[in-house]
């Protein structure tokens, strides 16, 4: 369309083809002036001189040119508008991740019938999948096992049409009214991305670590809890997962140390349950105590060495679970997206990361408090967000 | 080609939901060892994967040839059982 040509529509309050033109018009920021026929006979007449005396709304004047009854596509071409189709496979949105944030946003924008896919590179479900119980999902007064409740989230958003890719998103490239993602499936575009790929068990970095991964350290006590039955072991962490955990593992182990840098900061409902393991003796928590090596003879781990205030610290054990902090899944963004010192993604209060139309919501985004409903609700304002931006975005002509 | 698929697995265990959906969907038969209900065959495991964690995927080609794959590893598995 020339930037000159001036664009009127003659339609009709009652005329739903009028208010699809209109809608059309005000998506592409085409400005444009309304004529209401039924308002004024002048206006009517004004119009019937233009069609040859063809009453038919909406009849649209762009520059000298008169189109009736436009379809989307016809009116797109003659105001230039018509978006080349793209040769790559293309999605309305692309999440990245299947936690809780990205299936409840998944579950929020398919049920609006935006076009989604899931790429999910681990478990479905996350952290939470491999979490044995959750106490504080709300709905759910006797607690929920982590892989129940990550099946029923899959489940509601694959009713709605969400589609879930076994793979890996391994970058992001912002390229204005699209988004290019390199997938291990290709490259495909979406006209808006969540990235809610949430974060992983840190490793603590201490000799033996590494060289007895899985042979004696491990960071998943759902899968490989089982291999310690009537073992002693060691948990290393305060917080949430590390007690959650090391009650888990009391099913499996004779005996768990739980060995914490500080103080423990688990809630006080997990506090208490811990206590009657405590009391049982089938527990005993190490406070202050840093963990400083793990130990091993014949590929297979035989103590934990650590300090407590200053002094030498040695617990004989068969193997170690580690839940001592998380780590961002954010690698595949780092060098195009703004994140925090730590490598969470930083978002503005819409959910919005530093390329318009990407957005992040659960435990990768910076400040999130690292909380399934948290997660979830995240989940479903950043649908909310999207669908807003989906609306109001530009055009590709635009850009 | 593939002969037959053996998953090492646990009542709890994420990945190992993860390896069976993979396989199924592929329409793919397999035989499941669920080491929470026959617990003596962890051994097998361990021999088989050198690890102390499930899943543990082996998959036996018509030459009788193994791959064992541990973990969830897409990577791994989907070349394997092509």
């Amino acid at each position: 369309m020339k930037s000159r040509d001036r664009v009127v529509v003659y339609g009709a309050e009652w005329c739903a083809d009028c208010h699809q033109s209109r809608q059309l018009l005000n998506e592409h920021k085409v400005a444009y002036d309304y004529y209401d026929i039924d308002s004024d006979p002048k206006l009517k007449a004004e119009m019937l001189a233009l069609t040859n005396g063809q009453n038919v709304i909406p009849t649209i004047k762009i520059g000298d040119r008169i189109v009736q009854e436009p379809t989307n596509d016809e009116l797109l071409t003659m105001l230039d508008l018509k978006q080349p189709e793209p040769e790559t496979v293309t999605h309305d949105v692309i999440i990245v991740g299947a936690g809780p944030a990205a299936l409840t946003a998944a579950i929020y924008t398919t049920r609006e019938d935006i076009d989604t896919l899931l790429f999910e590179r681990g478990v479905v479900g996350g952290l939470a999948a491999v979490t044995d119980m959750i106490d504080n999902y709300p709905g759910f007064p006797e607690g929920v096992a982590g892989l129940t409740l990550a099946d029923d989230l899959r489940k509601q958003a694959e009713r709605f049409g969400a589609v879930i890719e076994l793979g890996e998103v391994t970058a992001i490239h912002d390229e204005g009214k699209y988004k290019r993602l390199e997938t291990t499936s290709g490259d495909m575009l979406a006209k808006a991305v969540l990235i809610a790929t949430g974060s992983d068990y840190k490793k603590i970095g201490v000799p033996g670590e590494q060289e007895y991964y899985a042979r004696g350290v491990h960071y998943c006590a759902t899968c490989d809890g089982a291999f310690y039955r009537d073992k002693r072991i060691a948990v290393i962490g305060g917080g949430n997962s590390a007690v959650q955990e090391a009650i888990f593992l009391t099913r499996f182990a004779s005996h768990i140390d739980l060995m914490v840098r500080s103080t423990i900061k688990a809630s006080d409902v997990l506090q208490t349950e811990l206590k009657k393991y405590v009391d049982d003796g089938k527990i005993t928590v190490h406070l202050e105590t840093s963990t400083d090596e793990i130990v091993g003879v014949n590929n297979s781990v035989t103590a934990l060495k650590g300090t407590h205030q200053g002094k030498p610290v040695e617990i004989a054990l068969d193997g170690v679970f580690v839940f001592a902090g998380l780590l961002p899944n954010s690698q595949f963004v780092k060098d195009s997206l703004e994140l925090d010192e730590i490598g969470f993604i930083k978002t503005d209060d819409n959910l919005q990361t530093s390329i318009p139309g990407v957005f992040a919501a659960g435990d990768i985004r910076s400040g999130a408090t690292m909380q399934i409903a948290s997660a979830a609700g995240e989940g479903a304002t950043a649908a909310l967000k999207i669908r807003e931006y989906l609306e109001n975005r530009p055009h590709p002509a635009q850009n | 080609m593939v002969k037959n698929i053996t998953i090492f697995t646990t009542n709890t265990c994420g990945y190992c939901q993860m390896v069976k959906k993979y396989l199924g969907a592929k329409g793919m038969d397999y035989e499941e060892v669920n080491l929470d209900e026959h617990p003596h065959r962890q051994a097998e495991a361990l021999q088989l994967s050198g690890a102390m964690t499930v899943p543990v995927t082996v998959v036996t080609k018509h030459d009788d040839s193994q791959e064992v794959i541990v973990g969830y590893n897409l990577a791994r598995l989907a070349p394997a059982v092509a």
